[in-house]
């Protein structure tokens, strides 16, 4: 028991450090890339990571990449990958998957993709079919890989973080920005043990029109009282200071102001359901700044707060009628039909400090791809898996728009796309990593808890009291199922 | 004896493919409802680990299934009387009434019944929109534009009103044709004496239609719990999908949320097993209730 | 006189508020398929600018929805047909004959109708699964899961419940004189139920039918769950161009599919609405 409590403490620790090099170096970076641009981490990740995996990292690359060259026969082999089709389109797939096909010879891809690829594959892998690959975030409605998480089906992906980036001389793990893999986002049990290759990150912040403070010749706010103040001042004009999609996007909004109000060991503990965490000083002031902003959010946002309608929320910031919206990059896309007020343009910030003189932050979303315990494939498997952190697929990747956590491919971004990804260069935080997994506990859904009550504070229907008690009653019993 | 042989291979062949049929893709699957929900089972994996009638006491202390509870009761109750009500008095009019396209008026409210639930959740989202929608731009005329518009499916105490408002607008057709094959079988002669005695048509209404039809009625109350059940969730998926903040949350639709995203399969098949036993009792009372000696013309 | 004036103008006022009510949000739907995409932001009760029929073409050829028009019309079809020839005779026998287990039979048909089909779908499809794993065990491939016809075998015995339900509410109250009369001219029991009896069911058959074609056609729990690749039906095909979040909409492809699912539905209640008052009235649910 105690031991386990060190090593969560260690856990959190490097968690700690990490974070704060995590999205947000993707500049800093890029000046020590810049001198080699075909060269990737090999020379900046010793730099960065002193331990003693270094000195083998080298010899074992070597070892590997003759094997892959020479004992690799041509050998007629299917692989099934199912990808879940989000704003960055099709497309990319498709190329993707020809340019490794191409690369390995005798491999034949079977690609599913679609936007709700949980109804395609959960019905066959019901049925004891499951695809070698997934690539499917956490957090969405259907919850198909927390589901697989709960359920102990996913297979460990330690070993592909040791194997070299087919093509390249470079370990995985040495490509990945670091801090991608130490958090509970990819080591869904905190056990230290990787399940979910980090993919497509991409910063949370508030957007808003950038057009609309010139023309009104506003200062973009960068504390909450400034923010309040904004508040006050758009309200005398007609606008409303916050909506927001649906409450799904305060997942992203809570962790980052929690992480800002108390410290990263402070939001991990909140992740992990710590006793009273909730009822906590630092929480308190999250959920009051929730409620505040409730006062400030436009009147019709509740009601179109659902998956029917949440785009006539964002409609709100294209027309000028509320100012802030928290969301993800993949909004400009989303709204691109959208008409918009003369002079739009898009504005995007990290969410300010919520302490007097703190860092602002920002949660670093990214989308996560595992390999089913029950898959057939498993090594052309996690071959794909690494290959994906090659130049090559990070490049057919970033023509649409879609960012791997690879040092220094944010820097290929152009316009708008280039403004969203240095959100972290004015010194915000990133934040990443949700809950911890836990056996399923019946009744019981903490984001429901968390962010779905958002709608009951706005509507005034619940108090931050209640709210409180229940995200705190929910923790409590998680806390149980943990193991 | 040949004869009762013949009749026995008549039965048999008549009624033997309905009866495998049902107990295949009925029965079974009912039966394994009822199973399952004693065992907590993820969904995916094989550990199915049985806990006795554990679900069934987490669901007894479970307050979002409370809520969900009392959502499909008062929807049930609303819909119920407002669609019964008002379907009686348009199949009334529309069949003792002279009316100048009648026809037309019995198809047209028909229409809303063979619609797919996907067309009706369209429809009413553009009708709720707080802003451009149809139901406050008519309301805006009455009470000036200024006002804050009505949040038809933000307000929590309003929104399962607007559900009731979608689930009456889709049944009162079917129910009205319902009522209006029952009553043209009312015989005439007795609406002729009536009117003969200087008896109104409300009174006409009350004396002679309803209680002629009230079997008719009695049966369609059954039918009625069974499909608002259905329904209710088919729309609140499309509608609302149990916001805001749970505010719509009805049986099968925190059952769905139990069994497929919380990975708590075997807590949804108890949510199962109630929503059974409760549509079941309900019947039964509706049935005990309204019995009336059947009146015959 | 004069109240019995203002009564028939009431009247008509209910009538006619009722009958805009239905009307133009239907018709709306079928303006909004003819909207570009950028036209459905804002206000939703604009005229569209213009006929843009490129929703269709869009719907047909990117969406497959000819595909799955054809799939739905399949399953439909073919699950009507299973129907009708599984419930008429059965309806039949259960009505009118008292045989050792009747009643056992009439009362488990009754209690069918309060099982809800959304808790059973999944039960259904793991035992498919089990079927398809025993059948690849023995060498042969899985035939249980997507596969239209099975699709089809579901819905009908679905259906089943309700379809003898309303059958032999109507067999019920045919004196029994026809059938007597039957025999004494020699008539076997296959020819008396179907030359005798089935014609005389024929409007309870077409309500029978229209019922349950618009379920069929509108479902998509079963299919969706049941056909997991390739194959879709219609209504599953729509709920995919339903917009998914952090993807951009394609509002028009939408609306236009939402027009390719209703006019079918339209076009048969149209044609048969007569036969539909008459059947009822004949039918079971008189009670």
């Amino acid at each position: 028991m105690k031991a386990k409590k060190i090593v969560s403490l260690l856990l959190v620790a490097t968690m700690a450090t990490s974070l704060l090099a995590g999205c947000g170096d993707s500049k800093n970076d890029a000046a020590a890339d810049n001198s080699a641009s075909t060269d990737t981490a090999a020379d900046t990740a010793p730099a960065e990571t002193q331990d003693t995996a270094e000195a083998e990292t080298q010899d074992t690359a070597e070892a590997e990449t003759q094997d892959t060259a020479e004992a690799e026969p041509v050998e007629e082999q299917t692989l099934k990958v199912a990808a879940f089709e989000g704003g960055y389109g099709a497309d990319m797939w498709s190329d993707v998957v020809a340019a490794f096909e191409a690369s390995h010879p005798g491999v034949t891809v079977e690609l599913t993709i679609d936007k709700k690829i949980e109804d395609v594959i959960s019905p066959a892998m019901k049925a004891g079919d499951y695809p070698d690959v997934v690539h499917l975030a956490t957090g969405r409605e259907a919850a198909l890989t927390e589901t697989l998480t709960k359920e102990k089906a996913l297979l460990p992906l330690t070993d592909v973080l040791e194997m070299t980036v087919p093509g390249e001389d470079v370990k995985v793990k040495d490509k990945i920005i670091p801090g991608f893999l130490d958090t509970l986002a990819t080591n869904p049990y905190g056990d230290g043990v990787t399940y979910y290759a980090p993919m497509f990150y991409s910063p949370c912040g508030l957007f808003y029109n950038a057009g609309l403070f010139k023309e009104k010749g506003w200062d973009v706010p960068t504390t909450w009282d400034e923010m309040w103040a904004l508040g006050d001042t758009a309200a005398a004009e007609g606008i409303a200071l916050f909506t927001y999609p649906t409450t799904g996007y305060f997942d992203a909004f809570t962790y980052a102001t929690l992480s800002s109000a108390g410290g990263s060991d402070f939001y991990n503990s909140c992740m992990t359901y710590e006793d009273g965490i909730w009822e906590s000083e630092n929480a308190t002031k999250v959920f009051d700044l929730i409620a505040k902003l409730g006062e400030y959010t436009e009147g019709t946002t509740v009601a179109n707060a659902n998956n029917d309608n949440f785009t006539k929320n964002q409609q709100l910031i294209l027309d000028n009628k509320a100012i802030f919206c928290p969301n993800g990059t993949w909004l400009p896309g989303e709204m691109a039909d959208a008409p918009r007020a003369d002079g739009f343009e898009w504005g995007f910030m990290a969410i300010p400090a919520v302490n007097a003189g703190g860092a602002g932050c920002s949660f670093c979303w990214f989308e996560q791809m595992w390999i089913p315990a029950a898959a057939e494939n498993q090594d052309m498997a996690k071959e794909f898996v690494a290959y994906m952190y090659s130049d090559e697929a990070a490049q057919i990747f970033a023509q649409s728009t879609a960012i791997q956590p690879i040092t220094g491919v944010s820097d290929s971004l152009e316009g708008d796309n280039k403004m969203f990804y240095s959100i972290y260069d004015n010194g915000a935080t990133a934040v990443m990593g949700g809950f911890a997994s836990t056996a399923p506990v019946e009744g019981v859904n903490m984001l429901d808890t968390l962010c779905g009550t958002v709608n009951s504070i706005v509507s005034g229907d619940k108090t931050v009291a209640e709210w409180q008690a229940a995200v705190e009653e929910a923790s409590d019993k998680l806390r149980e199922a943990m193991e | 004896m040949k004869k009762v042989r013949g009749k026995s291979i008549f039965i048999t062949v008549c009624v033997a493919p309905a009866v495998i049929l049902f107990i295949i893709f009925m029965l079974i699957p009912t039966f394994n409802v009822f199973k399952m929900s004693l065992y907590k089972w993820g969904g995916y994996s094989n550990n199915k680990e049985f806990v006795g009638l554990n679900n069934f006491k987490i669901l007894a202390e479970d307050s979002n299934f409370f809520r969900s509870f009392q959502n499909t009761v008062l929807l049930i109750v609303c819909v119920t009387i407002v669609t019964m009500a008002l379907s009686l008095i348009f199949a009334g009019i529309l069949s003792r009434e002279k009316i100048k396209g009648q026809n037309f008026f019995r198809i047209v409210f028909y229409i809303p019944n063979i619609l797919s639930v996907v067309v009706i959740s369209a429809i009413f989202s553009a009708i709720y929109d707080p802003n451009n929608g149809l139901l406050n731009s008519i309301i805006g005329i009455f009470r000036g534009k200024e006002e804050t518009p009505i949040l038809w499916l933000g307000d929590q105490k309003l929104v399962i009103y607007s559900l009731v408002i979608a689930m009456v607008w889709q049944a009162i057709g079917y129910y009205m044709v319902m009522y209006m094959a029952s009553m043209a079988s009312v015989p005439e002669s007795l609406y002729e004496s009536a009117n003969l005695e200087g008896a109104g048509k409300v009174y006409q209404f009350f004396t002679i239609t309803l209680p002629l039809i009230w079997t008719n009625i009695r049966t369609t109350l059954t039918f009625f719990v069974i499909s608002s059940i259905n329904i209710s969730f088919l729309i609140v998926k499309a509608l609302t999908n149990g916001g805001p903040d749970g505010a719509t949350e009805v049986f099968l639709s925190y059952m769905y949320k139990q069994a497929y995203t919380n990975s708590s399969y075997g807590y949804g098949m108890a949510i199962g097993v109630v929503v059974f036993l409760f549509s079941f009792g309900l019947s039964a009372v509706i049935n005990f209730v309204t019995k009336r000696e059947p009146l015959e013309f | 006189m004069n109240t019995n004036k203002l009564y028939k103008i009431f009247i008509y006022v209910a009538l006619f508020t009722l009958a805009i009510s239905i009307v133009v949000p239907v018709g709306w739907v079928f303006l909004a398929s003819i909207k570009e995409n950028s036209e459905f932001y804002g206000n939703p009760w604009t005229m569209p600018k213009g006929v843009y029929f490129q929703n269709f073409i869009d719907a047909f050829e990117k969406a497959q929805m000819g595909e799955y028009f054809i799939n739905s019309i399949l399953v439909t079809a073919l699950a009507l047909l299973i129907l009708l020839v599984v419930a008429l005779p059965a309806a039949y026998v259960l009505a009118r004959y008292r045989f050792f287990g009747s009643k056992v039979f009439n009362i488990m048909f009754m209690g069918g109708l309060f099982i809800n089909v959304n808790y059973i779908v999944v039960p259904i499809f793991l035992m498919f699964v089990d079927a398809d794993k025993f059948l690849r065990n023995l060498g042969g491939d899985g035939f249980f899961l997507n596969n239209l016809f099975v699709v089809a075998l579901v819905y009908a015995a679905t259906a089943l419940p309700f379809t003898i339900y309303l059958l032999s509410g109507f067999f019920v109250t045919i004196p029994h004189d026809y059938e007597e009369a039957a025999y004494m001219d020699g008539c076997g029991y296959f020819r008396t139920m179907v030359q005798i009896m089935m014609p005389m069911a024929l409007p309870s058959i077409i309500t029978v039918i229209l019922f349950n074609f618009l379920s069929f056609w509108n479902e998509y729990i079963i299919s969706m769950t049941l056909l997991t690749k390739g194959s879709k039906t219609l209504p599953v095909g729509l709920m995919q161009l339903m917009q998914a979040q952090k993807a951009a909409a394609n509002y028009g492809q939408l609306y236009a599919g939402l027009v390719i699912v209703m006019l079918p539905t339209l076009i048969l209640y149209i044609l048969v609405q007569k036969k539909l008052t008459q059947g009822m009235s004949l039918g079971g649910l008189k009670g």
